[in-house]
């Protein structure tokens, strides 16, 4: 398997729409009323480049046996509702140990003038 | 407190775009060794940050929200998801199946006052 550490993935831009907001509220039990509910950047931010990570053949994980082990968000500031905002995700590092490979991902996701908004720290485990 | 059901988990595999097998075909999440569907982890995270933005007194005052998926979550399981202050700032997370086992560990979040 390659390790990837390192390795960037394209600028994608994503705008957050009213009714995603909201039916993303209404699933966790957030008040839609007090706009973009801080983990909806499993959406804007992890959402839009993990399938980057996913779909690179460079980077061979497997997700059928992929576990998302730990997840970390950090904002400087929210996004609003219709805001578009610009995630940008990146190999942190990559290791393997006992068979099992451990993948950091980071996104860091700005907006459209390039302030930024929220990072995305994300490790995935790939059994062997 | 919050009892899962198959109607939320799919409620959020549609909202998040997050649409794996695994947490909507009971048929399919057996074949890879499950025991039938499991709630999404980022469900779990996603009903704890909401658990934290209360007691943080606004989601907007949220600057950082961190967990470790520890344990699956089945529909019918009750999960307890709690907030506790943990110094100026500071909240530590935990959430808790009706067995007593943490499914999230290594869970914090920091505030803005």
């Amino acid at each position: 398997m390659a390790a990837v550490a390192g390795r960037t993935y394209p600028a994608v831009r994503f705008e957050i729409e009213p009714e995603a907001v909201t039916a993303f509220a209404a699933a966790i039990g957030a008040d839609p009323a007090e706009g973009v509910p801080p983990t909806f950047a499993a959406v804007y931010s992890l959402g839009v480049t993990a399938p980057q990570l996913f779909g690179d053949d460079e980077a061979a994980v497997d997700f059928g046996k992929l576990l998302h082990a730990e997840q970390e968000f950090e904002w400087q500031r929210h996004p609003r509702v219709g805001e578009t905002v610009v995630s940008r995700g990146r190999v942190a590092s990559d290791m393997s140990r006992r068979g099992m490979r451990f993948v950091s991902f980071e996104t860091a996701t700005t907006d459209v003038q390039g302030a930024p908004l929220c990072t995305s720290r994300a490790l995935f485990v790939i059994r062997s | 407190m919050v009892t899962f059901t198959k109607d939320q988990i799919a409620a959020y595999a549609e909202a998040s775009g997050d649409r794996n097998p695994i947490h909507l075909d009971d048929d399919f999440a057996r074949s890879v060794g499950l025991p039938g569907v499991i709630a999404h982890g980022m469900l779990q995270m996603g009903i704890l940050a909401t658990v934290a933005s209360e007691a943080a007194g606004g989601s907007d005052r949220l600057r950082r929200i961190s967990v470790r998926f520890a344990g699956m979550v089945a529909p019918g399981d009750t999960v307890t998801f709690r907030a506790a202050p943990a110094g100026e700032g500071k909240l530590d997370l935990t959430a808790v199946n009706q067995k007593g086992e943490a499914v999230l560990t290594k869970s914090r979040a920091e505030f803005v006052a």
